[in-house]
């Protein structure tokens, strides 16, 4: 009995795997073939043009070097205060008791719940003048659309955040606080010098979530900050600069099966770095919302 | 100098922790939530001085649902696929967490591999490869894998002789192979959250159990299930609201639209239609849940 359900989880666990990872071998194959190949029917993965000039191309088409340093920036920077700020906000939540606590509790869940797409057509006017009345400033195409959520716990997604925060914070036994308060610790220096070293493995885990979530988005980026190049938008708009950069005209008709290559290599691309991060780092990825317990 | 008591003190500190992300949250979160909401009963034109809005009462809404010709079609479709294709991800990720809770060899590697999907699926990427993936044919039309395609999942079906059983049956097998791509690739977190409910199974329950002499079947019906059916509700609202921000979601990208032209009122009419029917199911599956299991531990 037991040999069976082996085959049969051998068998189920190849195929969803093989599933899974079907895209990923079919970018692969298309970034490193000739276009030609795609309406060749006889090729299905092995490229008969191979050429790595597809690549170049689309390092070009996104100004890759540029559009990365850009996202690195944008990401890690965004990613490091909103990990501060949701901790803050998470420990807050998860050790004082105070009036209107479950309230306010609600609101982060609300955060959780109300997509992004909701909220972004009045956030666009705020953002378009911010400030009150003639103190005002057109904050639309700058930097601080991305950072100011960010350093206030708003962000992308930083409702989970705070909650993966609270939860692990309750985890750490309160005896560690007690001990530190009793030696005249502030609750902040508290915070800073006890909980942070206990709690780093979920500091780790909201970092990286952070930054897959702020290297994926690009409905964010593409309302509030349009002319930054971040690889994010690029992809999306890859149709475009590929018609624009590559073959200097918006009107040609290229087919869109043989721009499937440009495409893939492009997801490629901007894909690579954060599989690579995930082939380090897997552990954290999956182990910080395993032990959180993130709805227990 | 008075002393502030204790309580009262730590109440305070507990303020000042929550003090940055409130004046956010007010500013980034609820006053544009209160906007949108007045906004989708307004005409909105954004002037330099800020939004110009004029009261219209429902005529946006009835704009949303009788006039635009795209807007109705799309809520339907992507309201049908979020009702079959929800409880397919649910039953889906607890399998695999099932599998992946097993020992055998290759686990490391294959939790690798299925836990892929979190770090790709909610970006652009994902878009160009569903999209590419339809466009050239390899998703539903059989180019993918001959088992996957509708006609072989029938002859298996026909083969193991429960084919033609119901119709309703076959409609779901078949669409479940059609689409087995969008349902594994949705299911990564869902399947992290039951993998560690799993792990949270206290060892004493598989022993006394195994020494009663539970089959592997009766103990997943008997401890596992209700150990992760608190996870199944948090994995349901995952999966709902999830759906609702993905990229690929058909609804959200007419709103998008509508933003590019700049008709504020209309987009968030359109999106608080969405919103509304979504957050009003998500309740009501919500309060039957919490009813059955209160009724379950009731009986025992």
């Amino acid at each position: 009995m037991g040999k069976v359900w082996a085959f049969f989880r051998f068998i189920i666990v190849m195929g969803l795997s093989f599933v899974i990872l079907y895209p990923l071998i079919y970018m692969v194959s298309c970034s490193f073939r000739d276009r030609i190949d795609m309406t060749d029917p006889t090729v299905m993965w092995i490229p008969r043009h191979p050429t790595i000039a597809v690549i170049k191309e689309t390092i070009e088409v996104l100004n890759l070097w540029n559009t990365l340093k850009n996202t690195l920036i944008i990401n890690i920077g965004c990613s490091v205060v909103q990990v501060f700020s949701c901790a803050l906000t998470g420990y807050g939540f998860a050790r004082f008791d105070f009036r209107g606590k479950r309230v306010l509790f609600g609101i982060v869940i609300m955060m959780i719940l109300v997509p992004i797409q909701i909220i972004s057509m009045p956030l666009y006017s705020l953002f378009r003048n911010f400030g009150i009345g003639i103190f005002s400033v057109n904050l639309i195409d700058s930097a601080l659309t991305m950072y100011l959520p960010a350093m206030t716990a708003n962000g992308i997604r930083s409702g989970l955040m705070i909650l993966i925060f609270r939860q692990s914070f309750k985890g750490i036994p309160k005896e560690l606080e007690d001990a530190s308060y009793i030696d005249g610790c502030s609750p902040l220096r508290t915070f800073v010098q006890i909980i942070i070293p206990n709690a780093s493995s979920a500091f780790l885990t909201v970092f990286l979530f952070s930054v897959v979530f702020y290297w994926n988005d690009y409905y964010v980026s593409s309302t509030f900050f349009t002319n930054s190049e971040t690889l994010g938008l690029m992809l999306k708009n890859i149709d475009s600069e590929l018609k624009m950069r590559l073959f200097n005209t918006v009107a040609v008709d290229v087919d869109p099966r043989e721009q499937i290559v440009w495409k893939e290599a492009g997801c490629l691309l901007s894909i690579t770095p954060l599989l690579i991060m995930y082939v380090f780092l897997q552990k954290y990825f999956t182990e910080g919302i395993e032990h959180s317990g993130i709805v227990g | 100098m008075k002393k502030i008591p204790y309580r009262k003190k730590k109440e305070l500190y507990g303020y000042s922790f929550i003090s940055i992300w409130f004046v956010g949250a007010v500013i980034f979160f609820l006053i544009p939530l209160v906007k949108s909401f007045l906004w989708s009963f307004n005409d909105v034109t954004i002037e330099t001085g800020g939004a110009d809005t004029s009261w219209v009462g429902l005529k946006n809404y009835v704009y949303s649902i009788n006039t635009d010709e795209k807007y109705t079609l799309l809520l339907k479709d992507t309201l049908l696929e979020t009702l079959w294709k929800t409880p397919l991800i649910l039953v889906f990720s607890m399998f695999t967490a099932v599998i992946l809770n097993q020992k055998f060899r290759g686990r490391t590697v294959a939790r690798a591999i299925f836990f892929l999907p979190v770090i790709i699926a909610t970006g652009a990427v994902y878009e160009i490869i569903s999209g590419d993936l339809g466009r050239t044919g390899n998703i539903s039309a059989g180019q993918f894998s001959t088992l996957f395609s509708t006609n072989s999942t029938g002859r298996l079906l026909q083969f193991l002789g429960i084919y033609g059983t119901s119709d309703r049956f076959n409609e779901i097998i078949s669409a479940t192979a059609d689409n087995i791509f969008s349902i594994v690739w949705s299911g990564g977190i869902q399947t992290l959250i039951f993998l560690g409910a799993l792990q949270n199974i206290p060892k004493s329950a598989r022993e006394s159990a195994l020494l009663d002499g539970a089959t592997g079947w009766v103990f997943f019906w008997k401890i596992t299930l209700p150990y992760i059916s608190p996870f199944i509700l948090a994995n349901l609202i995952f999966t709902v609201t999830d759906a609702f921000t993905s990229p690929i979601n058909k609804v959200m990208r007419r709103i998008y639209s509508m933003r590019d032209d700049f008709r504020f009122g209309e987009g968030s009419a359109m999106a608080w239609i969405y919103f509304g029917i979504i957050l009003v199911s998500v309740g009501i599956i919500t309060s039957l849940f919490r009813k059955f299991t209160d009724e379950e531990r009731k009986n025992g």
